[in-house]
């Protein structure tokens, strides 16, 4: 599959939500969106283009904006698939795919915790790697390392 | 078999010991010291002390031998630094644990999370001095000992339950639970398995047991009922494939997870006596006890103590077979445990009875040889 | 008895590693599972953007501890396409052994943790005693049991050692005698089968939606294989057999697991052969030599960067012992990387937890997790 292939399906149906189709080393190409068009490009990808394997979706702080990268991988292809869109750092909110992809549930919520993207619908938008009531987002560029922070962490109830 | 007995060795230092403290301190003749009650109790207590220090002594020396086996067959050397190949780790072990402080949760109730480990333990114990080791090494010879002994063995998951639950501890109460369960449902086929020996030997007495073997062991003929008897007793005593009230994997340490220092060496001490009772009852019930067949050379049977020699062979030669199981089972679980118990051995010990009341009638069977004498039936 | 949570972790003999698997019980019945991460979390994503490119591969090792190479081999990929280098041949076979080398010694750490699970002793010992063996092989060419920090960016750190093809031969020679037995000790129990037949089944739809990889789903009769299906360094140039069960239960993935072994021993036969027949460099020649040197300075100014690598994305995925991982390296010219995010296989597969533990007795969590193969420093990072 080829990013033409993809572009040719996906414009249709996203219309000008899509931006680009861009070329990306060893996978199928990177799909560049608007935050508008989520639920119809994956149900899309999964559906029409047979990404049925939600590997990961990684949050990148871009300081003035973050991006969120998805990345499926489809078995009848053997390709990989990169999803990229960017959110205004103000208000970095955007469908969940887990609805799509049980398997996006963790991967989430875990972007969610680390670069404070949120995931409008997700069933279960919990703490995974910090503790419960942990106010920061440590892979956010204004979270610095060797500065002692106060921090207030509640201990988990069982 | 030399003339000497468990209770005349007793009485003899008892009176020794007495008539020191007679010559040390004079006193009329009709004092307290001459009281043959008192002369009797003080033998009785002596008694009881040896019994102790032997048991405990073959407890320890149980675990270091399955320390050693265990390791040898996991292609390792197990213990091998304190003392000769390792023969004083378990000391050692238990000095530290010992010293250890005793924990108790604050939840736990006082009275049955002390009392739990002391009676486990007591209960094991008591059954030693019923047990015949040699001709005369004895506690006295009681009619119904067999009886008696499983009586009191089979005690145990109350004491287990009262602990675990007493530890107010969710793996504790679980383990505990499962330990009472699958005591009662192996109780009934080991009880079976014994009603077999009884019908053929005519006897709930062991020492007479014994002798009923001396000319054909009782494995060979009743060897149904010697399955289900170590299958019982593996899982009476919880070693793997029975172990699952202590299931580590999933209930931590089962029903002694709270429990540590002094209070889990009670545990462990307790599980190997009965290890060690387990492993005696089979070489007393099927393997001929302390006797050894006729064709052996006399020379064998005459030395001093040779009844106890070869007792204590045969003794840790069975319990090389449960820790042989131990090393190559893995565990099974709950409900497979009970179904196997219900469904199973219940069906095979009525089986062994069945076969012992054919072969009391028939008295001899082609295969199996002749059945002594089968007195009293 | 009623209903009741209880905690297996963060200390519990089943967890194998430091997690807590919050189960809710109905007598012995699982209703509910509630798997808690997090213990671990050291920040490696962070700590990396603070780093140079060679520093972060020392947190890789950390980052799975019975699989340490899979995982520099899959930041190294990440990283040399983020930079736009290339290794050299012999390096990419190299890699191939470190890896597979690292599948025989994951699985065996797997196979011994398992057997322990369900009550097995000796095993366990065995997996344990064979698994040395592969350690003394990583220490006889990186000088390190577990924490190798062997590839670098642009190739590997040094050659092997001379001897080491004969003695590694030896070593494979025994492994596959020894995996019969290994065989007979757990299929030919009638009790291992008991406990492990149609056991925390995952059909391969659940597997797919769930995300879970690896023998998790190749067990379950998926055929995905990143070796196979996007061949990076020399799996191209290897024959192997992507090992598939299809009873989706823990006694399939012990096969499949089984089955890798002996498929890694035959890959590793090959490349040893290769790397007997070609010698050559092991290192990027027009890399300066900070970033390649066998010995690098430790210290910041020796890593001082001389050249300005243009900006780029890195993206790389490897068929780790436990499954699929991806890393997406971003470099924006700087000495450090922007930033780095990888997947962990063992994650997604304990986030299915509910799936596959849903119904079972108590007794059955040990062995299903067991057949996860669960490591918790790749699942916190």
């Amino acid at each position: 599959m080829q990013p033409d292939d993809l572009s040719r399906h996906l414009a249709p149906i996203l219309g000008d939500r899509l931006i680009a189709v861009e070329p990306f080393p060893e996978t199928a190409g990177r799909v560049r969106f608007r935050r508008e068009g989520a639920l119809d490009l994956f149900r899309a990808m999964r559906d029409d283009l047979g990404f049925r394997h939600f590997s990961t979706v990684a949050g990148i702080d871009w300081v003035d904006h973050r991006e969120a990268v998805y990345v499926l991988w489809s078995d009848d292809a053997k390709q990989y698939v990169l999803l990229s869109v960017d959110l205004p750092a103000g208000d970095p909110r955007i469908e969940s795919a887990s609805g799509i992809w049980p398997s996006a549930n963790w991967h989430e919520r875990e972007a969610w915790e680390m670069v404070d993207l949120n995931f409008d619908h997700h069933p279960d938008l919990r703490h995974l790697l910090m503790p419960d009531g942990y106010t920061f987002h440590p892979l956010l560029r204004s979270f610095k390392l060797h500065e002692p922070e106060e921090l207030e962490v509640k201990a988990r109830h069982v | 078999m030399s003339g000497a007995t468990l209770f005349s060795v007793s009485f003899d230092i008892g009176s020794a010991i007495l008539r020191g403290i007679a010559s040390v301190f004079p006193m009329p003749e009709s004092g307290w010291i001459t009281n043959p009650d008192v002369i009797l109790g003080l033998s009785a207590v002596i008694f009881a002390a040896i019994l102790l220090a032997a048991s405990m002594l073959n407890t320890i020396l149980l675990i270091w031998w399955e320390r050693k086996l265990l390791g040898r067959i996991m292609d390792r050397r197990g213990a091998m630094h304190v003392g000769y190949a390792g023969l004083l780790q378990n000391f050692a072990d238990g000095l530290k644990l010992f010293r250890k402080n005793t924990v108790q949760p604050r939840e736990a109730d006082s009275l049955g999370f002390y009392s739990g480990p002391v009676t486990y333990m007591v209960t094991s114990l008591i059954i030693f001095g019923i047990l015949p080791i040699s001709s005369g090494w004895n506690g006295g010879a009681l009619p119904l000992t067999l009886l008696l002994a499983l009586a009191i063995f089979s005690f145990a998951p109350l004491f287990i339950f009262v602990s675990a639950w007493s530890s107010n501890n969710k793996y504790s109460l679980m383990g505990g639970m499962r330990s009472a369960a699958q005591m009662i449902a192996y109780e009934v086929p080991i009880l079976l398995a014994v009603v077999a020996v009884v019908i053929v030997s005519g006897s709930f007495d062991l020492t007479t047991i014994v002798y009923e073997q001396q000319n054909y062991w009782f494995w060979g003929p009743l060897f149904v009922a010697l399955i289900v008897f170590v299958a019982g007793m593996l899982a009476e005593m919880e070693r793997i494939p029975f172990d699952l009230p202590e299931a580590e994997a999933e209930l931590v340490e089962g029903w002694n997870t709270e429990y540590g220092g002094m209070l889990f060496a009670f545990f462990m001490l307790a599980d190997y006596l009965r290890a060690l009772i387990g492993s005696i009852l089979v070489v007393l019930l099927f393997l001929g006890g302390w006797t050894l067949p006729t064709w052996v050379p006399s020379g064998l049977t005459t030395f001093p103590l040779a009844g106890i020699f070869w007792f204590m062979v045969k003794t840790y030669a069975v319990f090389g077979l449960f820790v042989w199981i131990r090393a190559s089972l893995p565990r099974v679980r709950t409900d497979q445990l009970l179904r196997v118990g219900w469904n199973r051995m219940i069906p095979l010990s009525l089986l062994a009875v069945f076969l012992a009341a054919v072969l009391v009638t028939v008295k001899c069977l082609p295969v199996f040889g002749c059945v002594p004498s089968a007195g009293g039936m | 008895m009623s209903e009741m949570w209880i905690n297996m972790g963060p200390q519990h003999p089943m967890t194998h590693g430091l997690w807590n698997l919050r189960v809710k019980l109905d007598g012995e019945i699982v209703v509910d599972v509630d798997p808690e991460i997090g213990y671990l979390h050291r920040g490696i994503e962070k700590i990396s953007e603070d780093r140079h490119y060679n520093e972060v591969i020392t947190l890789m090792d950390r980052c799975c501890y019975v699989a340490g190479f899979s995982w520099e081999h899959l930041y190294i990929l990440a990283a040399e396409e983020a930079l736009h280098l290339a290794p050299p041949e012999r390096a990419e076979y190299l890699r191939v052994l470190c890896d597979e080398f690292q599948r025989i010694g994951s699985h065996l750490m797997w196979y011994a943790a398992f057997v322990q699970d369900i009550g097995l002793m000796s095993p366990f010992l065995y997996g344990m005693r064979d698994r040395d063996l592969v350690l003394d092989l990583y220490q006889s060419y990186t000088g390190a049991r577990m924490t190798y920090e062997y590839m670098r960016v642009g190739g590997v750190r040094n050659d092997l050692p001379p001897g080491f093809s004969a003695e590694a031969r030896q070593v494979l020679d025994w492994l596959s005698r020894r995996f019969d037995e290994y065989d007979q000790l757990t299929l030919g129990s009638d009790i291992f089968r008991k406990r492990c037949d149609n056991l925390g089944i995952l059909k391969a739809n659940d597997c797919v939606a769930h995300g879970v990889t690896g023998p998790m789903l190749r067990s379950a009769g998926v055929k995905r294989d990143l070796r196979k299906d996007r061949p990076y360094s020399a799996y191209d140039r290897v024959e192997f057999d992507v090992a598939v069960a299809d009873g989706a239960d823990v006694t399939a993935r012990y096969l499949v697991r089984l089955e890798e072994m002996r498929q890694a021993v035959r890959i590793l036969r090959q490349v040893l052969d290769w790397l007997d027949k070609n010698p050559g460099p092991v290192m990027a020649e027009e890399l300066p030599r900070w970033l390649g040197a066998p010995y690098a300075p430790i210290g910041r100014e020796g890593y001082l960067l001389k050249r300005n690598f243009p900006k780029g994305v890195g993206f790389s995925a490897v068929e780790e012992p436990h499954g699929e991982a991806v890393a997406y390296v971003v470099n924006e010219g700087g000495e450090h990387p922007y930033r780095v995010k990888f997947r962990s296989p063992v994650f997604s597969n304990i986030s299915a937890a509910r799936k596959y533990l849903i119904g079972y007795h108590v007794a059955d969590i040990p062995p299903i997790m067991g057949s996860v193969d669960i490591c918790i420093g790749e699942v916190d990072r």
